[in-house]
C-alpha cells in the first residue's frame, strides 16, 4: 500500500535530484531528465493509449525539465510539475490528433524526400515503433485491457495514484480536481477494475 | 454470518478505498477482517480488489522496456552534448 511516507519519500527523492542538477551535477540533471521521460512514456501509453504519441511527449518531457530546472524555486513542488506538464503535453496531442489529415504516411513509405518520392528511414533514427513487441507487450495484455476500460476520467487517477504512488493531495493538483472528488472517482475505478480483471 | 443475510456489504463497500489505503482506525480494520473471514461474499470482493489493486502497483514499479530506456538515455546525451 502507498502511504503518506512513500509519497513523502519519493517526492523528497525527486527534490534532492532537482537540487543537486540546480547545482550543476550533471549525473543528477541527467538521472532526472531519463526519469521525466519515462513518466512521459508511462502516461503516454498508459492513460492516453497512443504509443505513437510516446516519444514526442517524451522529447517534450525532456526539453521542458531541462529549462524548469535551472529556475526552479521550489524543488518540492517538481514532481507534480512533471506529471502536470506530461498530462498537458498529452492532452495536447490529442487535440492535434483531433485535425490531422486522414491520410499519414507511415514508416514503411518513409519522408518525402524532395523530389515527389520518399526516402526510407534509417532503422536507427525511427526511434521506438508502435508496433514494438516489447513495447506491446509490456505489463500485459489483460491489465491494458483493464485500464483501457475505464473512462479517460479514473484511468488517470488510477494511473497517478496506483500506479505511479502520487498521494491523494498530489493527484488533486495534477488533475485540477478536489481530493474528494480523487476519493470518489479512485473508489468507482478500482471497483470497475476488479470486474474487468475478474470477469465479473 | 451467512452469505445470503450479510448486512455488511454496503458499509464494507463504502469503506474499501479507505481500507486499502490504511485509511481506516485499527479497530475498524479487525472488525472488516473477522467480517471476511466469516462471510465469503465479501472475503471474494475484498480479495478480488486487492488483487486488482496490487496488479496496479507491481505494473507501476515494473522497468520500462529497454528500447524505451535507451531512446530516453540517447536523447539526454543528445541534448546534453549540444
Amino acid at each position: 500500500m502507498s502511504g503518506d511516507g512513500d509519497d513523502d519519500r519519493r517526492a523528497a527523492e525527486y527534490a534532492g535530484l532537482v537540487r543537486a542538477a540546480a547545482g550543476g551535477d550533471r549525473e543528477a540533471l541527467e538521472d532526472l531528465l531519463v526519469r521525466a521521460q519515462e513518466v512521459a512514456f508511462r502516461f503516454s501509453f498508459l492513460v492516453c493509449g497512443h504509443t505513437e504519441d510516446a516519444e514526442d511527449v517524451m522529447q517534450d518531457a525532456l526539453l521542458k525539465t531541462y529549462r524548469h530546472v535551472a529556475r526552479i524555486r521550489q524543488p518540492e513542488a517538481f514532481r507534480t510539475w512533471l506529471y502536470r506538464t506530461v498530462r498537458n503535453a498529452c492532452l495536447m496531442k490529442r487535440r492535434r490528433r483531433v485535425g490531422e489529415p486522414s491520410h499519414l504516411v507511415s514508416l514503411e513509405q518513409g519522408l518525402p524526400d524532395g523530389d515527389g518520392g520518399f526516402a526510407a528511414i534509417d532503422a536507427e533514427d525511427a526511434g521506438m515503433r508502435p508496433d514494438d513487441a516489447a513495447i506491446n507487450g509490456w505489463l500485459g495484455k489483460r491489465l491494458r485491457a483493464a485500464l483501457n476500460s475505464l473512462p479517460p476520467s479514473h484511468r488517470v487517477i488510477v494511473f497517478l495514484r496506483e500506479m505511479e504512488g502520487l498521494s491523494t493531495r498530489e493527484v488533486a493538483r495534477v488533475t485540477g480536481i478536489s481530493e474528494a472528488n480523487v476519493k470518489t472517482r479512485l473508489h468507482r475505478a478500482r471497483a470497475m477494475l476488479r470486474e474487468q480483471l475478474e470477469g465479473r | 454470518m451467512t452469505t445470503r443475510t450479510c448486512r455488511s456489504r454496503a458499509a464494507i463497500l463504502a469503506r474499501l478505498s479507505a481500507y486499502l489505503d490504511g485509511e481506516i482506525p485499527a479497530a475498524e480494520c479487525a472488525t472488516l477482517k473477522r467480517h471476511c473471514r466469516e462471510c465469503s461474499r465479501c472475503r471474494t470482493l475484498v480479495g478480488g480488489l486487492c488483487r486488482a489493486v496490487g496488479m496496479c502497483r507491481r505494473a507501476g514499479a515494473a522497468p520500462l522496456p529497454a528500447v524505451v530506456r535507451k531512446r530516453a538515455r540517447q536523447s539526454v546525451r543528445r541534448l546534453l552534448s549540444a
